[in-house]
């Protein structure tokens, strides 16, 4: 059997006396469009930090095309190809859009692992300015190259951020809520994106939108208190009962507990 | 139709002129004395363009880059009197001082981001501060370290040095103008870039592979780089080195210079430097509180214009070149400055 794109194991993480994440082992086997799904605060997010690096774990193992990356720092995962995008919208405000993925092009290329020339104009690297370009077109934010980032409409925001996870030649896409707070006509557009990019990368994916995790989705992962509840085929997911305990059967006060205990 | 660039380019001639005839036209308009303090602006502006690459590039706001200033007028005075250094290889100590200073004291500080980065490297700069002036033998103290200019070129008899005030006033510009120059490269450049991009959003910029923490550090080694620079200029200006001038108070009027003229942009450093330099040598013999004008001026200005005189006058300029433009087709060309 090959190695699966993510694999990990026994993979912890408590804040003070709360155990965020509960020794999860998760298998990505690869090519395929994998959702986590599970009410507020049941880890998932911060399932996604432990991966890329944001925060590092208490215990347990992370591997990636069976490479161990457990306790790397978030831009040597980065490097490694595994790309996300942030729950809360998150580019870089003060430059353009075409800056914004122009900048996250560049790098992704890793021509000479990272090195970034202080002594060659940016306009100069043709290769990422067409990649730019395209990425324009394809996000369909060409008309907006030139605006800064920090004052663009929130779908745009989201739009653009898919366009940097884009160029930056993901191996392994980490999505968290990219469809949050969308307008429906923006939602089906960035579903649509999601859809095309999923053909040639891997991709996990956070969404509390049932709807379209159930349409989009290849697999489910189930999360509840910082394990894992289920996972399955959406069928068998819609058919779990625990599944339904956990979303009908519990108040919902524990929504903040996680970023709570973060502060 | 005018176009913003037009308007940039023609204003830059100007200035490059301006600059280029100062030791003529200066002393015919008004006196000779002005020529100095002109020299003493561009230096004091190349020292406000290190707090600028730090706080208006990457968004680390250093209060302690005196520290390097003094480090670099140091290196000159030292290497001149105690070791008996010729020009050039004292010039090349106070900048290699003042960049292991800052890659030393870099290493614990770019760790660290606002208030608690303005705090360290205020820090930094008190305990060599102190210990300057505690070490005596080394560095004057007080009193600092006088030296005799050496000549900068020897060719065959004829000797060029800064004691000739025109070379010497040609000799800080062309410096100056070079380190700008250097400045306007790095920020054009992929590494500019990258710069920029922390500044904006330093876990985003992690997360599309930027080594954070090296970028930051290699900013600082270039911030000291420059500060370096400065102070070496100033040592051979003034032909001394005191300890004085390692004082968080001058790293304090920089910041000043820096944020008014214009955090972010490349010429901002200069306007401030130049604005509050103005105001203290015009105003300094009339009214001993001068300071106070300062004081206003950055008030306002950080109220009403967050992105200093130079942020004013580019959205001045982008308004007036707007009005009456045919929506530019889509232009996905690369700016160089925000």
């Amino acid at each position: 059997m090959s190695e699966p794109v993510l694999r990990t194991f026994e993979l912890a993480k408590r804040f003070g006396g709360l155990t965020a994440v509960d020794r999860v082992s998760f298998n990505l086997a690869g090519s395929r469009l994998h959702a986590i799904i599970g009410p507020n605060g049941a880890g998932k997010t911060t399932f996604f930090n432990l991966i890329s690096g944001l925060l590092s774990s208490d215990s347990g193992r992370t591997f990636f095309h069976g490479h161990e990356i457990t306790g790397l720092k978030p831009h040597q995962i980065s490097r490694l190809g595994i790309k996300r995008t942030l729950q809360i919208k998150s580019v870089f405000p003060q430059l353009t859009v075409a800056d914004n993925l122009w900048i996250t092009g560049h790098v992704a290329q890793g021509e000479g692992h990272g090195f970034l020339n202080p002594f060659r104009a940016a306009s100069r690297d043709r290769g990422t300015q067409e990649k730019v370009e395209r990425t324009l077109e394809q996000i369909g934010l060409a008309a907006l190259a030139q605006r800064q980032a920090g004052t663009l409409a929130y779908g745009d925001v989201a739009l653009l951020e898919i366009g940097m996870a884009l160029i930056s030649q993901p191996r392994l896409l980490l999505l968290d809520e990219p469809i949050c707070g969308m307008s429906p006509a923006e939602t089906a557009r960035a579903v649509g994106k999601i859809r095309e990019l999923a053909r040639t990368i891997d991709i996990i994916i956070i969404e509390h939108d049932m709807e379209v995790v159930f349409e989009i989705a290849d697999d489910i992962t189930v999360m509840a208190q910082g394990a894992i509840l289920a996972s399955g085929s959406p069928k068998e997911i819609a058919a779990d009962e625990r599944v339904r305990e956990a979303y009908l059967g519990r108040e919902e006060d524990e929504d903040y507990v996680e970023e709570e205990a973060r502060a | 139709m005018i176009s913003a660039v037009a308007i940039e380019r023609v204003l830059f001639a100007v200035l490059a002129a301006f600059m280029l005839s100062v030791p003529w036209t200066v002393p015919a308009l008004v006196n000779s004395f002005w020529v100095s303090v002109i020299a003493e602006i561009l230096i004091w502006s190349l020292f406000a363009a290190s707090v600028n690459l730090l706080f208006g590039y990457v968004g680390l706001l250093s209060f302690g880059q005196a520290l390097y200033f003094g480090f670099g007028m140091y290196g000159v005075a030292v290497g001149i009197s105690d070791l008996g250094l010729s020009f050039w290889p004292a010039f090349g100590l106070g900048i290699a001082a003042a960049m292991a200073m800052a890659l030393a004291t870099g290493i614990f500080a770019v760790r660290l981001t606002w208030h608690y980065f303005a705090i360290i490297t205020v820090v930094f700069s008190l305990i060599f501060y102190f210990l300057a002036l505690s070490n005596k033998w080394l560095t004057g103290g007080d009193d600092g370290i006088n030296f005799t200019l050496p000549p900068t070129f020897a060719l065959g008899g004829t000797t060029w040095s800064l004691t000739d005030p025109t070379f010497q006033y040609f000799f800080i510009l062309a410096t100056v103008a070079f380190c700008f120059w250097l400045m306007h490269r790095v920020i054009g450049s992929p590494l500019g870039k990258a710069f920029l991009a922390i500044r904006d959003n330093d876990v985003r910029a992690a997360l599309i592979g930027l080594d954070v923490y090296r970028l930051r550090l290699l900013a600082f080694v270039m911030a000291g780089f420059l500060a370096g620079v400065a102070g070496a200029l100033f040592a051979f200006f003034g032909r001394y080195a005191s300890a004085t001038y390692m004082f968080y108070h001058v790293s304090g009027e920089a910041v000043v210079w820096a944020i008014v003229g214009g955090a972010g942009t490349l010429f901002g450093p200069l306007v401030g430097t130049t604005i509050f330099i103005l105001v203290r040598e015009i105003v300094s013999t009339h009214w001993e509180h001068h300071a106070l004008i300062v004081g206003v001026v950055a008030i306002l200005v950080v109220i009403f214009a967050p992105k200093g005189i130079v942020g004013l006058w580019n959205a001045w300029l982008a308004r007036l070149t707007e009005r009456g433009a045919v929506p530019a087709a889509i232009d996905t060309k690369l700016r160089t400055e925000p």
